[in-house]
């Protein structure tokens, strides 16, 4: 999923580290909140969450409400800012990236966000429903199952998710350094070859010379 | 779900944001005020109590005025307040760390006027005291100018997000009218809305 390029949310960025705002960009939110809020009610009803989210995603229609029902988590039928920031931090982080880092360091309200029904455990239609949210693939949820439903129930309770989220952000720094050691060494190769052929170069136009 | 994921709150749902705008007036007529006053004395405590009602008013002032929005602590619950934290205490400091410079400056020139003319020292400190009096009337307008500045956002983002917000509104609008019809309450908001962000990008495209 892309931002809409030049779009008020694709000039936002989150911290790397926390893979949050920073207080100016949340300042910043709080304005945009406010002009979106005609009513004055502090919240956004689903008509206008569906417009907004239609105008700076490619989500469909019901791509749009699974995310509506997931963050009117009151069930009242409106957004308020705690949800509105939270639903930006996840869109700023799938546009950077950074899914791995932030349902690690967020790993709590992610669980609580995937959790419906508020039974404390999530199960394979959880995550399915919302793999569009947060990236991840189908290979990676079978290992999921696979290695960290430890209790045996086919869901995962909170702390099977934390290992989940600890062990996938161990694996996203692991790839990210392996990619830049073969970018190092891809480099490395450039040079040597550039440096190989300015020798053979040389020596071509020193043997001409002689002759 | 028996906890919210998140803490940041802009209070009850149907609360009023108080503006920031009455706050950054009160200190403009502060700055006012305090350039009638011709005491010397009287001028510095003025602006010390100016300074600490700035320093009090100024982190409530960025985000919110009243109870029930507290932005602040909310937004920043996962930071563990440190940003909100380090950002009032720099603003404190800054604050405290300019008033001092003030005061030193105003007594340092007091004291070498005093120290090289005996004879004059009068017409001097007179001369100082004046100097002194339009520092701090100037120093309170810059202060209440910055503030001012500080409080708003830059005029291209402003630009930026009316404008993308219109495109929103306008096509929600068209979503109330067919879902609501036209006469409806929240038809007529929506509506106003859309004509008040219509009426500003208008204002400046023609300027």
């Amino acid at each position: 999923m892309k931002l809409k390029e030049g779009s008020f949310l694709w000039y936002l960025y989150l911290d790397k580290l926390y893979c949050l705002l920073s207080v100016r960009n949340v300042k910043v939110l709080v304005e945009y909140f406010h002009l979106l809020d005609v009513h004055h009610n502090n919240t956004l009803n689903d008509v206008l969450f569906y417009h907004f989210l239609r105008h700076v995603t490619k989500w469909n229609r019901s791509q749009i409400t699974i995310v509506f029902n997931m963050l009117d988590w009151k069930a009242v039928g409106e957004i308020g800012f705690d949800q509105f920031y939270m639903l930006v931090c996840i869109l700023l982080a799938q546009q950077n990236h950074l899914e791995e880092q932030f349902i690690f360091r967020h790993s709590r309200p992610v669980f609580e966000l995937l959790d419906l029904e508020g039974q404390l455990r999530i199960g394979p239609e959880n995550f399915h429903m919302y793999n569009f949210l947060f990236n991840i693939r189908n290979q990676e949820l079978r290992e999921l199952y696979h290695d960290f439903d430890i209790t045996g129930d086919r869901y995962l309770n909170y702390k099977e998710f934390k290992l989940f989220t600890i062990f996938t952000w161990d694996k996203y720094q692991e790839r990210q350094k392996a990619k830049k050691e073969k970018e190092e060494e891809k480099r490395k190769e450039n040079e040597e070859k550039a440096l190989f052929k300015k020798k053979r170069l040389s020596q071509i136009n020193v043997s001409l010379s002689l002759i | 779900m028996e906890e919210k994921p998140f803490d940041a709150s802009l209070g009850s749902p149907g609360s009023k944001i108080s503006s920031p705008d009455t706050e950054v007036r009160n200190l403009w007529t502060e700055a006012t005020l305090s350039q009638s006053k011709l005491n010397v004395p009287n001028a510095c405590e003025d602006t010390d109590l100016e300074g600490s009602s700035v320093s009090s008013k100024t982190p409530h002032q960025r985000y919110n005025g009243k109870a029930g929005h507290d932005l602040n602590s909310g937004s920043l619950a996962w930071d563990d307040g440190d940003d909100q934290d380090n950002f009032k205490q720099e603003e404190l400091d800054d604050h405290d760390h300019s008033l001092l410079e003030l005061e030193l400056r105003q007594g340092s020139s007091q004291g070498s006027h005093l120290e090289e003319r005996d004879v004059d020292s009068k017409t001097e400190s007179e001369i100082s005291s004046s100097e002194s009096l339009l520092n701090i009337s100037n120093y309170a307008a810059h202060e209440a100018y910055w503030v001012e500045q500080q409080n708003r956002l830059p005029l291209p983002l402003m630009e930026l997000m009316e404008n993308e917000v219109l495109e929103i509104l306008t096509e929600a609008l068209q979503s109330y009218r067919s879902a609501i019809g036209w006469d409806h309450f929240l038809t007529k908001q929506l509506r106003e809305s859309v004509k008040g962000l219509k009426r500003r990008q208008s204002k400046r495209l023609h300027l």
